[in-house]
């Protein structure tokens, strides 16, 4: 196929020469000088405007470091507090102190199992009442962790509306202390 | 045209020259840099302003069948001063509560760090001027060690300007002495020291990381992008123990007890599931407290239930005659004659306890009288090696299944063939061999389960940090004497529980229990035996379902020296454990098994 057309080209020696006619040559750079300014001004004001960006860029990172940093001393902040908290609470749930303050309450154990059984109300096993006398264990199973805590009965009968952190309430004067005081109102979650 | 022009080509070869040494200058300045001497650099740059913090990984924690934290790991502080700096500084500035500052004297702030941290200002200086006179230059001093979180925030709050502190990673234990002498203790130098915590310390350890990061000069701010974590931390996984927790504390309690009323050395219980073979409870008395594990003697931070084995005496009869019903050579009913004493043809001699004359005991009566001889008549139908197979299946002999630290296998005096005359009797009755109060309760957890051995648990497994439970423990059992002389034997202890001479010390109303004493004698370490006895009850409830084996070891009750001081306390912790997880109890009695004939 692409030989055929080939052959069917016109000579080009056959077609008339043009006219040769003098022009003067362009000036060189005369319209160019336009165009090579814009460009310029276009780079420059590039370059301005990413050096003016990275250096937001970089204030806005260095502010946020800042801020980082004061949350990571709150994160450990209250990383300490809860800590704290911790080991109070792990102090007051062990089974020294609880043994300890029944006893201070006058409960004695009694180790006699019985049940009632609801189905037919059978009572199983032998009731016995409790032979109680079992006081001062708290030596025998020492908690080096409780020493110094007072017990339920040793704790003073004014209880401020928010709980000294390390004591539990008193339940001596019949009503419960109330909780402590939410000072943002209750907490919601943010939610979008 | 000007002449610079007349040679272009000239220029141009010059400028590309110029052009060409200059980047060759560059690329090897760039290639000396990130190349050559970049380790080097990069070192020299860490020194100027970088800083290196150990990032710690957590410690497992140990937690109870019920997930009760026994031990974990928190963070406390150290507090250090600089001896130099100290004495350098007469007063400095501290913010007052209005804003301004207040001067404070060097002296007053060491009685406030004093009263903080249970020291006096006074011994503070002593040790500042102690320090300062073996080194003047001294700029390192500690003045309290492993404070908690409310201490060191009060010493920050008071702001003096040579008081230091550093984080030391610690454990506690909030229970305190509740399975104390199992799980052990972390030494001070944060070293496994004792128990749970060193033998499974391949659980619980963790590992530190590294980072290394940048900092502002003046506010110690991390500069953003420079933190470079060059090892990650990895945290040790969660100990799970079979033991309850609430039940270990009223055991310890109930022993401790006990030990205090009758001057004892020692004392163990040991409180098992007898369908399982899980530990509930294991008290050890002296209890250690790890919160302060120097508060008691080394001897006894351990675990003796594991660690320290002893002749189990008659409690061991039950084993024995568990052994001849199993070999076919008497029932509960098939009876000897047996007088106080027993003169085998071999030339041993067997005495009992008690004078006596001529008894046709069965071998219930046996057991309820404990009489050594007829133990005698009726375990020499057996061969030695026989009965010592038994021993071995019943899992005597080596340490059990837990690998406590320290654990001891006991010593089943070598075997048959170096056993003596005397020994070969001995054996039956519980003497001339040794075991742990571990391996006793696991004897009975075998009657207790019709036969079968299940392997003793203390460790359920170890929950690592993605929630997996890896070296969960095996709860295949095996066979150890055949379901009959299980049972058989557990109705002739039902037996002596109802008809020995504590019957009416460990009552349980109620309750189908099985149970057999001991009073052994203990060596003395010299061929002989000392005066004291090791008493013991081992016995398992409810007889006609069994769920829990109790095993109780007492050392030397110097007030009571008689199995009847292990009795109550047999008696209150199967009570307990009856009662606590709600066991209905028996409704029928025992059958009666004549005890002569």
């Amino acid at each position: 196929m692409s030989a055929l057309p080939a052959q069917t080209r016109p000579a080009r020696r056959s077609a008339p020469a043009p006219a040769r006619r003098l022009r003067p040559a362009p000036e060189p750079g005369a319209r160019r000088a336009r165009p090579r300014l814009a460009y310029a001004v276009v780079a420059l004001a590039s370059i301005g405007a990413i050096a003016v960006v990275q250096l937001l860029l970089s204030i806005a990172m260095t502010q946020g470091a800042y801020e980082l940093d004061a949350e990571l001393q709150k994160q450990a902040q209250l990383q300490r507090e809860q800590q704290k908290l911790s080991d109070d609470l792990d102090r007051l749930e062990s089974p020294q102190f609880l043994a300890a303050n029944a006893e201070a309450l006058g409960m004695v154990p009694n180790s006699d199992p019985v049940y009632l059984r609801l189905s037919d109300g059978a009572v199983l096993g032998d009731p016995t009442a409790a032979a109680g006398g079992a006081a001062s264990s708290a030596a025998l199973v020492p908690n080096a962790l409780i020493d110094g805590v007072p017990l339920v009965t040793e704790q003073p009968q004014a209880e401020t509306a928010k709980g000294e952190g390390g004591k539990p309430d008193s339940p001596a004067d019949g009503t419960p202390a109330a909780p402590p005081a939410l000072t943002d109102g209750l907490p919601t979650p943010a939610t979008h | 045209m000007n002449r610079v022009s007349r040679h272009p080509m000239r220029r141009i070869v010059a400028a590309g020259l110029a052009l060409v040494l200059m980047v060759g200058w560059f690329v090897v300045r760039l290639v000396d840099i990130q190349v050559v001497r970049a380790a080097e650099l990069n070192e020299a740059s860490k020194d100027v302003r970088s800083e290196t913090d150990v990032i710690y990984g957590e410690r497992g924690a140990i937690l109870d069948a019920n997930g009760t934290v026994l031990a974990e790991s928190v963070m406390r502080y150290n507090i250090t001063l600089s001896p130099k700096q100290a004495m350098a500084t007469e007063s400095f500035e501290r913010e007052a509560a209005d804003g301004g500052t207040v001067d404070v004297a060097r002296d007053e702030a060491l009685a406030e760090l004093g009263e903080v941290i249970g020291r006096t200002g006074a011994e503070l200086r002593t040790q500042i001027d102690g320090e300062l006179a073996d080194d003047p230059k001294a700029d390192f001093a500690y003045i309290a060690k492993r404070v908690d979180t409310d201490v060191y925030e009060r010493v920050k709050a008071l702001g003096i300007p040579f008081v230091y502190s550093e984080e030391v990673p610690s454990r506690r234990y909030p229970n305190g002495a509740v399975a104390g002498n199992l799980i052990g203790f972390v030494t001070e130098e944060g070293e496994p020291g004792a128990g749970l915590e060193y033998s499974e310390d391949a659980c619980l350890a963790s590992e530190d990381g590294e980072m290394t990061w940048l900092h502002s000069l003046k506010d110690w701010v991390a500069i953003p992008g420079s933190e470079v974590v060059n090892t990650t931390a990895h945290d040790g996984g969660d100990l799970q123990l079979t033991i309850d927790s609430d039940l270990q504390y009223f055991v310890q309690r109930v022993a401790a007890a006990r030990v205090a009323e009758t001057g004892a050395d020692w004392a163990t219980v040991t409180v098992m599931e007898a369908k399982t073979g899980r530990l509930l409870a294991v008290a050890d008395v002296p209890t250690v407290d790890p919160n302060s594990p120097s508060s008691v003697d080394a001897d006894d931070r351990g675990s003796r239930a594991f660690t320290a084995p002893f002749e189990p005496g008659s409690t061991f009869k039950a084993l024995t005659s568990a052994s001849v019903i199993d070999a076919g050579e008497g029932s509960p009913t098939s009876g000897v004659t047996a007088d106080f004493r027993y003169l085998p043809p071999n030339g041993a001699n067997i005495n009992d306890s008690h004078y006596h004359g001529p008894e046709n005991y069965t071998m219930t009566g046996m057991l309820i009288d404990s009489s050594n001889t007829a133990m005698s008549m009726f375990g020499e139908r057996v061969s030695d090696e026989r009965r010592y197979q038994d021993m071995v299946d019943f899992g005597l002999g080596s340490p059990s299944e837990v690998g406590f630290a320290g654990e001891s296998g006991g010593d089943l005096h070598g075997g048959p063939d170096e056993w003596d005359n005397q020994t070969k009797y001995a054996t039956m009755f519980g003497q001339g061999l040794t075991t742990t109060a571990i391996q006793i309760a696991s004897v009975y957890q075998t009657l207790a389960n019709g036969g079968v051995r299940m392997p003793v648990t203390l460790v359920e497994g170890c929950r690592q940090p993605d929630g997996t439970l890896t070296e969960a423990a095996s709860d295949e059992g095996r066979r150890v004497v055949s379901e009959k002389a299980a049972d058989e034997t557990s109705e002739m202890l039902e037996q002596v529980y109802l008809h020995g001479w504590l019957a009416d010390q460990w009552n349980i109303p109620g309750y189908r229990v099985a149970a057999k004493t001991g009073t052994a004698q203990v060596p003395d370490g010299n061929g002989g035996y000392q005066a004291g006895y090791l008493v013991s009850v081992s016995g398992f409830a409810p007889a006609d379902d069994p769920e829990f084996v109790v095993s109780v070891s007492i050392m030397n009750p110097v007030k009571m020296n008689s199995s009847a001081a292990s009795a109550p306390v047999f008696q209150q912790v199967m009570s307990q454990v009856l009662k606590k997880y709600r066991t209905v109890p028996s409704g029928a009695q025992a059958p009666e098994l004549p005890a002569t004939w």
